[in-house]
């Protein structure tokens, strides 16, 4: 019992993933600004944002659902910190692992955006309702080559427990360069769901102020920032394990280097697109992810089948 | 001041999130606090960002004198905004009135409505005094000068 709650607390869970989480933001922002040829924020910025927003007064609009406004931050941080214990992040195993997990972290990664359409939906805002219909618009483009590109290596290892998808890798290298499409694929998909520039349209803050989080101050959009930290956190986690499962079997201190390494390869990558390329509309985004990454997300699932059918079975 | 007052304060000092509002100014002040906020000058060093609602913002930037069309929906920006919240005067129009003065729709400076922290003279005033007016607000919450009237 003990040891649980220090688990779900402290290491690896509420407290490291809050500290990991505001570090990634740190590194995104840094590199975003140098990218952009300027100094960018401090190391501790993250912090003293989320503990100024922590002390500052907490409003909520007429007319909400107050209840459920205050909720939402709550169930989307429960989410996504829920999601990261079945994860194999530094050993071959996750800290629970049971037959089916990939499929429960995959759901669990959808509670967030169901939390922001919600949120914003009972303030009562035109700027937040305009938001949260995207946030549920964009969910239905990303979602589905999100799920067939990371089920895909779960059929090629015939498994549905991230633990088994890893250990398997761990043995035959070479299948996971049959899936980087895949990894592409997924990759694109998390920054939809993170809601980052190119897919930044629900937040977009030049036309419809602040989407879903419009009403939200103080405490409550403190949650909702650190959720979506955690969230980067957890999905690169999940992209790490799912299509770059080397070294796994080193040991504590140089697996969880290595596993810090390859969060930090992804959060770079990340911040890059994110210097890269400008926001889309709605209808290009949708467009894009149902006639390019959808067909190319079946391609890789068929290639999986195939590759199975051959060699594994 | 306790431990953890101070660490809130030194947060709120670190991270000022402000909202730009345009109560009435002739836009040469505008153009100024959005060239302020651009790539070369890097207001982000100083955790400076920029938010499109008031909901989120600890500072208003508030630019030009207040005119009678603007005066509600300037109450009406400031009472969103969470408290703790600071209103800074850009430009010499939103300190005085400026060459808008006396004239038959306009109020005065932001200071007849609002409690201002800041003041920021200079038609248009330049960035870098915006940036220096800021650091200082900023500085001044640091170290309150005895007659404070932070609003
Ligand atoms: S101070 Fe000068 S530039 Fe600024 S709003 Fe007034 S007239 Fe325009």
């Amino acid at each position: 019992m003990g040891t649980a709650l220090i688990q779900i607390l402290v290491f690896p869970g509420l407290l490291f993933l809050a500290v990991a989480g505001l570090a990634g933001e740190f590194i995104d922002r840094r590199l975003y600004a140098r990218f952009q040829n300027r100094m960018g924020p401090p190391w501790f910025q993250p912090l003293a944002d989320f503990i100024k927003l922590l002390s500052k007064e907490e409003l909520v609009p007429d007319g909400a659902d107050r209840g459920l406004f205050r909720l939402m931050p709550v169930f989307a941080l429960t989410a996504v910190v829920t999601a990261f214990f079945y994860i194999p992040l530094w050993g071959t195993s996750a800290l629970h692992a049971f037959s089916g997990d990939a499929i429960v972290v995959l759901y669990l990664l959808t509670i967030p955006t169901f939390t922001y359409f919600l949120g914003g939906y009972t303030s009562k805002s035109v700027y937040a309702l305009l938001g949260s219909a995207r946030t549920l618009t964009q969910l239905y483009a990303y979602e589905v080559p999100l799920f067939l590109a990371v089920l895909g290596p779960c059929l090629l290892a015939g498994t549905w427990s991230l633990s088994e998808l890893t250990l398997f890798f761990q043995a035959r290298p070479w299948a996971l360069a049959a899936n980087a499409a895949g990894f592409v694929i997924a990759l694109i998909a998390l920054l939809g769901k993170l809601e980052k520039v190119p897919f930044d349209i629900p937040e977009a803050e030049t036309e419809i102020v602040g989407g879903a989080f419009t009403e939200y101050s103080g405490r409550f959009l403190a949650w909702f920032r650190l959720s979506f930290d955690i969230e980067m956190i957890t999905g690169a986690s999940l992209l790490a394990a799912v299509f770059l499962p080397f070294g796994l079997g080193l040991g504590f201190a140089a697996g969880f280097g290595l596993y810090l390494v390859k969060i930090l390869f992804l959060i770079a990558l990340i911040a890059l697109i994110r210097s890269l390329v400008a926001r889309l509309r709605i209808d290009q985004m949708i467009g894009f992810c149902w006639k390019v990454l959808a067909p190319v997300a079946f391609l890789q699932v068929i290639v999986n089948l195939v590759l199975k059918g051959i060699f594994f079975s | 001041m306790g431990a953890i007052q101070r660490i809130v304060q030194w947060s709120r000092v670190k991270s000022p999130w402000v909202i730009h509002f345009n109560s009435g100014a002739c836009n040469g002040c505008d153009i100024e606090i959005v060239a302020s906020l651009t790539p070369r000058y890097d207001l982000e060093r100083f955790g400076v960002l920029l938010k499109g609602t008031p909901r989120h913002a600890d500072v208003l930037l508030a630019s030009g004198p207040v005119t009678r069309q603007i005066e509600d929906r300037l109450l009406r920006i400031y009472e969103q905004m969470a408290e703790p919240k600071f209103v800074v005067a850009v430009g010499t129009c939103a300190c005085t009135g400026g060459v808008f003065q006396g004239l038959y729709n306009v109020k005065g400076g932001i200071d007849r409505i609002l409690p201002v922290s800041a003041y920021i003279p200079g038609c248009p005033v330049t960035p870098n005094a915006i940036i220096d007016g800021v650091v200082k607000l900023l500085a001044s919450l640091e170290n309150p000068p005895k007659k404070a009237s932070a609003g």
